[in-house]
């Protein structure tokens, strides 16, 4: 434990070089596929282009961002220019760009609908961009519905229709399970809203576990008892450990994987040609079929020495003819309207992809507005991570899921009082 | 003079030690979420008063840090059953080590070698072991056995917690206690024989007694490096199913760093807690070794 | 009590033979000393005897009783070891009673035994102490009270004395001889040190590289060396050796040619003239002689003690010539002595290191 304690000391010491020298813009970036080539690319060509500025991507673990970088930046430290997915609960720390940008109204037009994910309450301040849009949703193993003879459910299809279609191919093909969803409280928030749930109480503190969470969460521990969902990825770890349930989906040993479109470039680059799968949307439930969605933004650091330069980065990054570019390379969803709203030619030579990533474009309008509001609200992650512990344990048998229930709250609320301190 | 020359040493020890220390502690009479100490705000004991506040200790529910009291009772069960294990696994493979074996020097490696490895390679070897799809339940399909989902059965996955942190450290220990043994004198065994000793009495009435020295070393080591237990069991099961191979070590970490629902000031208390179940330990351990100092030289 | 019979007994490790073909006959009640230097197989032998170890080859007899496959314990015997072997976890009293614990023998008779061989070796009060606390002397009483106890039919000492200062060993040796005769017991000791030999056997078996050079009681090995080896390592100071040559024999006399240092005359021997042999003198045999016959030397260092005068010298052939001379002497280192002998006790010993034998008459 000793030398752990060294090595963390020494590490949070070299990590303070990510201060930058006057001329230097740092970036910390995470991949999830290929996206740390396609910006190491873009940035290259803005460096080439701009020789007096240098920009340094520093392409680091998702771990890093979640955990580390948090640190740095309550120490007042931190990169110029950083890709998160906490963006709301770290709001305090980003830059506010609006002085430094060429055009803010361009910022505004294209980009603006998700400012408030990105900045406190009430604030007007230009924090960044998103990279991607991420949704929600389902992917179904085509090849293997087909083998058994069910009918892929239609758009219309509830949760418990999926997984009676699903249990029906498992029976058929002998699966160990019929579907799985990722283990992330995030990823059944939105099912939770489909059946009527909200999050968000009074004074936009959270509310008690109402019933539409409670519908789907007794759902969930069923289908885990009775074998339908695949008890390994919930029941195998602890607390708010995050667990993928890709891997089953890409070896064909599920019908229907709850994930979302940020895992449309993994599946395609895993599975191949080994079986045809598709994007189905979210399930519905009595209230909608919402999906969450979600993304990753690339924000600027109020602690950097180089604003101006952030600010010539960020308005490359963003450019329409960039963006589209990144998207177009990285198969993720863009957020900038202009992109949207043009042509979009995704490079891939999977047949799957594109059909998958136009299912999610849309199932966006499908988006019930609890869900909508869930990215900018700063209570979120906290409530996820409550949620996944406590029905993780009511599946492992643990607890009841009443008790599971009680004690969400009680999680959420002591959580709630910590922050008031 | 003398402080001349261990100022160095005292030096880094405050800096890397001593004053962590005190950090820890004052962390742990603060609340809040702030990730600085200066930002948060003393509440003296609260945070302990928190992690003790049940209605009945012995169930868990009755808790209000329910997981907490998980980790503790996990920690507890795990050190009786891992340190009685190893303990004993170390005993065996030490007694048969002794023996004139043929390639001795390779058994001694192989039950060595375990231990040269990262706790981080151990679980993962042992996860492709153990899992629904891994080596084992392969190899008992094979052999027309049912496959048991060793790492989600609460039971199982407790048991192979156990046997997988044995695995790594028992060759470890086996080495120290092989050291006891051979420090025996030969002749006292062929005194013995000439006395007419059998076996089992030889054992009791002059290995073990001779050896109780650094028995009492082991098992205090082992007491100390179980209560820590993480590395292996978060790769391995990470804590799972549910909540059943949680242990203390994990439950700080995930209260203080890893969690969504982090609480620095929590941790802090439960880290002090479990520090001063070690301390307790440790003076033990000094206890021995300076009883051993002057017991030495029969 | 016991006899002991060794018959053709030899031990291997691998490829190295340690003991060649022992064949050895131990008397009831005798005190018999394995002697010889350092890897000549003593120890292993007494091993053997004890049953600590199997012989490759051979039968090892106790009583007349095969006891070559027997067990060390069964085979009643019990061994004192040059480390003394104390259990040093338990006291005294513990030691001694282990061994009869394991006989299961009533607690009254243990008791009675303890008390008995405390007695006899003065070591009552430390009965409750622990090895570590006792000194060396102390501990090798304790040793050979567990032995004691056991009542056995014969006792081995592997070099009980070795670990004890020189002035405890003399105390210890007279001991030793007393035990011997109070307890009557057939004794088997092992040492490399041939005054301990000499003093407490009843007979010395004299060992070299695995084989018996001889067998005999001490003044037999002292007075009739069957060999070189024997007649260097029995005595001290050690026997003085000079090369000769047989110069002829005549009227029952052979005349021995020495080289650089004259010549002698002696009993006739059965031998060539031209042989080459070894003559050997003790140290003690020779006199100053003043003219005539004799062996010339060269004196290089004396010590007078008083009651002896030790005069180094070196023959004009460059053997060194050791004289130990009773009384005081006017010699001084630089003149040449002359000596004759004290007797006609003369070690011959041909060219392989044989004894010569008288002729034959």
């Amino acid at each position: 434990m000793q030398i752990r304690k060294i090595v963390l000391a020494l590490t949070a010491g070299l990590m303070s070089s990510t201060v930058a020298f006057a001329g230097d813009v740092r970036v910390m970036w995470y991949s999830d596929g290929v996206e740390g080539e396609v910006i190491q690319d873009l940035l290259n060509r803005f460096m080439e282009q701009n020789p007096d500025i240098n920009v340094i991507l520093d392409n680091v673990a998702y771990q890093v961002i979640q955990e580390q970088l948090p640190i740095e930046l309550e120490a007042g430290r931190g990169p110029d220019i950083a890709r998160v997915t906490n963006i709301k609960t770290l709001a305090d720390h980003w830059l506010d760009l609006t002085p430094y940008l060429a055009d803010p109204e361009y910022w505004r037009t294209n980009l603006g609908a998700q400012f408030d994910w990105m900045r406190p309450d009430g604030s007007e301040i230009i924090p960044g961009f998103m990279t991607q849009l991420t949704l929600t949703g389902g992917f179904a193993n085509k090849t293997l519905f087909e083998q058994a003879g069910v009918e892929i459910p239609g758009a219309e299809a509830t949760w418990d229709e999926w997984v009676e279609a699903a249990g029906k191919v498992q029976d058929s093909q002998q699966l160990n399970a019929a579907f799985a969803i990722d283990r992330s409280g995030h990823r059944i928030s939105a099912p939770n809203v489909s059946y009527g749930a909200n999050y968000i109480g009074p004074d936009r503190l959270p509310a008690p576990v109402d019933e539409g969470t409670k519908t789907f969460a007794r759902k969930l521990v069923e289908w885990t008892e009775s074998g339908r969902m695949n008890k390994d990825v919930w029941v195998s770890a602890a607390g708010t450990t995050y667990r993928a349930a890709a891997d089953d989906f890409i070896n064909a040993q599920i019908a229907y994987y709850y994930s979302g479109s940020w895992q449309v470039a993994n599946l395609s680059t895993k599975i191949g040609d080994a079986f045809d799968w598709v994007a189905t949307g979210s399930p519905c439930g009595t209230v909608a079929c919402s999906g969450l969605p979600g993304g990753a933004a690339l924000v600027g650091i109020k602690y950097t020495k180089n604003p101006e330069e952030v600010g010539k980065v960020m308005d490359y990054l963003a450019s329409e003819d960039v963006v589209r570019e990144f998207t177009e390379r990285t198969l993720f969803l863009p957020a900038h309207k202009g992109v949207i709203a043009g042509e979009i030619d995704f490079q891939s030579d999977d047949p799957n992809v594109k059909a998958a990533l136009n299912a999610f474009v849309k199932a966006t309008g499908q988006v019930h507005e609890n869900a909508n509001a869930l990215p900018a609200w700063k209570w979120g992650t906290p409530v996820y991570g409550a949620l996944v512990t406590r029905i993780s344990q009511a599946m492992a048998g643990e607890l009841s899921i009443d008790d599971a229930f009680t004690r969400i709250d009680e999680d959420i609320k002591a959580q709630v009082a910590e922050a008031s301190k | 003079m003398a402080a001349f020359f261990l100022a160095p040493n005292m030096l880094i020890f405050g800096v890397f030690v001593l004053f962590p220390l005190a950090v820890n502690i004052a962390y742990s009479m603060t609340g809040g979420n702030a990730l600085f100490l200066t930002n948060r705000e003393f509440v003296g004991l609260d945070q302990y008063e928190r992690l003790f506040d049940c209605g009945n200790y012995l169930d868990r529910q009755t808790c209000r840090e329910d997981l907490f009291w998980t980790a503790v009772w996990n920690t507890s069960a795990f050190v009786v059953l891992q340190v009685s294990l190893m303990v004993g696994v170390a005993l065996v493979t030490a007694l048969v080590l002794n023996r004139d074996l043929k390639a001795r020097s390779f058994w001694r490696a192989v039950f060595f070698f375990p231990v040269l490895l990262s706790p981080v390679v151990v679980g993962l070897i042992w996860r492709w072991i153990l899992q629904r799809q891994g080596l084992l339940n392969f190899g008992l399909y094979e052999l027309g056995f049912e496959p048991v989902n060793w790492l989600v059965e609460r039971n199982w996955a407790f048991a192979a917690a156990v046997g997988v942190s044995v695995w790594a450290h028992v060759g470890f220990y086996a080495l120290i206690l092989l050291a006891g043994l051979q420090a025996i004198p030969k002749e006292l065994y062929e005194a013995a024989e000439m006395d007419g000793t059998k076996p089992g009495r030889v054992f009791w009435r002059i290995t073990l007694p001779l050896l109780m020295p650094n028995l009492l070393v082991v098992l205090v080591l082992t007491l100390i490096r179980a209560v820590q237990i993480f590395d292996e069991v978060y790769v391995l099961t990470g804590g799972g199913p549910g909540t059943s191979t949680l242990f203390l070590t994990q439950y700080i970490y995930e209260v203080g760093f890893a969690s969504h629902l982090r609480n620095p000031g929590l941790a802090s208390a439960a880290s002090i807690l479990m520090g001063l179940v070690l301390i307790v330990l440790t003076l033990f351990q000094l206890g021995i070794v300076r009883r051993n100092d002057r017991r030495g030289g029969k | 009590m016991s006899r002991i019979t060794l018959t053709g007994v030899s031990r291997s490790f691998g490829q190295v033979q340690v003991l060649h073909d022992i064949d050895l006959d131990i008397r009831d009640g005798e005190l018999v000393v394995f002697v010889g230097p350092s890897g000549c197989g003593k120890s292993t032998l007494l091993r053997l005897i004890a049953g600590l170890d199997r012989p490759t080859k051979g039968t090892i007899a106790i009583n007349d009783e095969d006891v070559t496959r027997v067990a060390a314990a069964d085979r009643g015997l019990a061994m004192v070891f040059q480390s003394y072997a104390l259990y040093p976890h338990m006291s005294v009293r513990q030691n001694l009673a282990f061994g009869l614990e394991n006989a299961r023998m009533p607690r009254a008779e243990i008791d009675q035994r303890i008390a008995e061989a405390a007695r006899m070796l003065e070591i009552a009060p430390y009965l409750d102490r622990r090895p570590g606390q006792l000194s060396g002397g102390q501990r090798q009483r304790v040793a050979i009270g567990r032995a004691i106890v056991r009542n056995p039919t014969a006792f081995l000492l592997d070099e009980p004395l070795s670990n004890l200062d020189a002035e405890l060993r003399i105390s210890t040796r007279a001991e030793l001889a007393a035990l011997h005769e109070r307890l009557s017991a057939t004794m088997i000791y092992v040492t490399h040190d041939q005054t301990e030999a000499m003093t407490l056997a009843d007979r010395i078996v004299v060992l070299r590289a695995g084989r018996i050079e001889q067998v005999g009681t001490p003044l037999e090995l002292y007075n009739r060396p069957a060999n070189l080896f024997v007649a260097g390592f029995i005595g001290a100071p050690r026997m003085n050796f000079l090369p000769a040559k047989i110069g002829g024999t005549k009227d029952g006399r052979t005349r021995l040619d020495l080289e650089g240092a004259g010549s002698l005359e002696v009993e006739a021997v059965a031998a060539s003239a031209g042989d080459e042999i070894t003559l050997g003198l003790r140290p003690h045999q020779l006199r100053l002689v003043d003219g005539g016959e004799g062996m010339t030397a060269e004196v290089s260092l004396v010590e007078a003690l008083g009651s002896e005068t030790v005069v180094h010298t070196r023959t004009a052939g460059g053997q060194s010539l050791l004289a130990v001379l009773s009384g005081q002497h006017d010699v001084a280192a630089g003149e040449t002595a002359r000596f004759g002998l004290v007797s006609a006790d003369l070690h011959l010993f041909d060219k392989d290191g044989v004894r010569l034998q008288p002729a034959a008459n």
